[in-house]
């Protein structure tokens, strides 16, 4: 009989050396993007590219009289409740359009017409309906994320296969079991990935929107520091968003994925 | 290991596990319109607790036939009859159970979760059906392999695991297309006795199919040859040699060797 370690078999997660490696070379590649900022700033004046001492000053200012972690909060609330009904709009939406072929052909070409509407036009719209207020930037961010999410979520259940369906079949599975145990987990790579997506737009077209119509927030602040030519304040607010991402990235995305996904094969060499 | 009685006495239809296949004619849809006839009014008794194999050339709609017994296409004339019972109004599906010609694992659950999916249609408590899962892993000699995903498999475990499967819901009627194909001489030699063994224990009728004579020959106490386009059974053929048998053995041989000039 075929025999294979069963170590073996568990054996996907990279080497610790391997790991370690990695961080080094993100350390680095930090410490050249800081030195050559650093250079820059030296042959201009502050107003136009502060250096990183400035931008560091300007980071501990909006930190200590609390404007950081109360717009970002602010901000980050709008996102996530715009994506969340993105979410509970898209994902329903998404497996309707998939499962029901006559829904789905009639309904098609609206996605690719509202994937191209720019977030500004949505952002002026919210504008007259909404008002200076949350709604605004919610609105934006759902007109962005659902889209993405619905588009992607269809694709999925486009790729149920139906062997599976058959066997849950012959075992006399109710309905809601096979949706469930069958539908879900094949869509749920693709919603993830579509989520991850209208995360990242939603993110992005809130500070637009934000800019626009709202009187508090990452994007408010940006812009009112831009009014002033405080460059080293926008400076701080981008970096504290890049910082942001990147730990939402690899703190909470990253590793989820990897945990949902584990059964899936890693092609050769990745 | 018990020597099997060879012949199976022609039993009530109504016995559980028995199947009756009669008039059954099957035609699919093609692209050109004209549909294709898959079967030709084939008619089939088998008796409860027997085993029977299904040979015939590929394409003449074995796997057809199978489908149409679990109750998952419907034939466009005649009928099946499960212990007696119409296929329309039988009940009792989950004492039948299918490996299918492929393995069909879930990709997302490991070995051991993938066996349990055939226990998840009632509501047997978790750690019975996992408890049951890994008996019928160990009988298919996968127990090192519980927490593996399927990709982390060779093709033969993979249909091991899928035999697993079909077992562990203790069927009365277990289907089987092409269960062994995959799996090299040795264990599909030990995978032969077990199922006999496992069919004397829990008194299972067995139908399957092959392309392996001999397999035919060594596991079967009938053996139905079909002829294709369209499909019909072309004979029927009882083999009365004593168990255990050895494929080696001149008397199988000459069988097997009988049995393939049919095909
Ligand atoms: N869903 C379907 N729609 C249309 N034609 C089908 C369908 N399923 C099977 N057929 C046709 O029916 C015939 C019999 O198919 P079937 O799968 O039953 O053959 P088989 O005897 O199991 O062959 P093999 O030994 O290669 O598995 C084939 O000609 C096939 O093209
Ligand atoms: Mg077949």
């Amino acid at each position: 009989m075929p025999e294979v370690l069963e170590s073996q078999i568990h054996a996907r997660a990279p080497a610790r050396g391997w790991r370690f490696n990695l961080v080094l070379q993100r350390l680095g590649l930090v410490a050249v993007i800081l030195l050559v900022w650093w250079l820059l700033s030296l042959r201009v004046p502050h107003y136009v590219l502060p250096g990183p001492a400035r931008v560091w000053d300007a980071l501990t200012l909006i930190s200590a009289n609390g404007n950081l972690w109360q717009d970002l909060g602010i901000t980050l609330g709008r996102v996530g409740t715009g994506f969340i009904l993105a979410t509970l709009v898209g994902l329903p939406l998404g497996i309707i359009f998939g499962a029901n072929k006559r829904l789905g052909e009639f309904f098609e070409p609206i996605i690719p017409v509202m994937n191209t509407v720019s977030s500004a036009i949505w952002a002026t719209f919210a504008i007259i309906w909404f008002g200076v207020s949350n709604a605004t930037t919610v609105f934006v961010v759902f007109m962005t994320a659902m889209p993405l999410i619905i588009t992607n979520v269809w694709q999925g259940t486009r790729t149920v296969n139906a062997d599976f369906i058959e066997l849950a079949h012959v075992l006399r599975m109710p309905a809601r079991r096979v949706m469930m145990k069958i539908y879900l987990p094949t869509i749920l790579p693709y919603f993830f990935s579509g989520a991850r997506l209208a995360f990242g737009f939603g993110w992005r077209v809130s500070l637009v929107a934000e800019t626009l119509g709202s009187s508090s927030g990452v994007g408010y602040r940006l812009r009112q520091a831009a009014d002033l030519i405080q460059t080293d304040q926008v400076f701080a607010w981008t970096l504290t968003l890049v910082v942001m991402m990147a730990i939402l990235e690899m703190g909470i995305l990253r590793p989820l994925e990897n945990y949902l996904f584990r059964w899936k094969k890693e092609a050769e060499g990745s | 290991m018990t020597a099997a009685t060879a012949a199976v006495p022609a039993a009530a239809s109504t016995e559980s596990g028995a199947i009756a296949v009669r008039g059954v004619s099957k035609w699919f849809n093609t692209a050109e319109g004209t549909p294709l006839q898959v079967l030709d009014n084939i008619n089939l008794t088998i008796a409860a607790q027997s085993v029977v194999a299904i040979l015939g050339a590929s394409g003449c709609g074995k796997s057809t036939l199978l489908n149409i017994i679990s109750g998952i296409v419907t034939p466009e004339r005649g009928e099946i009859c499960i212990n007696g019972i119409t296929a329309g109004r039988f009940s009792e599906w989950r004492s039948v159970s299918y490996m299918f010609q492929e393995d069909r694992l879930l990709p997302w659950r490991t070995t051991i979760k993938n066996v349990e999916f055939a226990l998840e249609t009632g509501n047997m408590p978790r750690s019975e059906r996992e408890s049951r899962a890994r008996d019928a892993l160990k009988l298919v000699g996968l127990e090192a392999f519980v927490d593996a995903f399927p990709y982390q498999l060779s093709g033969g475990m993979r249909s091991r695991v899928a035999l697993a499967r079909s077992l562990v819901q203790e069927p009365c009627i277990l289907l089987m297309d092409e269960p062994f194909s995959r799996l090299d001489a040795l264990t599909r030699a030990q995978m032969h006795e077990e199922l006999l063994q496992i069919q004397q224990l829990k008194k299972m009728t067995i139908v399957f199919v092959t392309h392996d004579v001999e397999e035919a020959v060594v596991l079967a106490d009938r053996v139905v040859v079909m002829a294709p386009r369209p499909g019909r059974i072309r004979d029927i053929v009882e083999i009365a040699l004593s168990r255990p048998r050895d494929a080696t053995e001149p008397a199988t041989a000459r069988l097997a060797h009988d049995l393939k000039s049919l095909i």
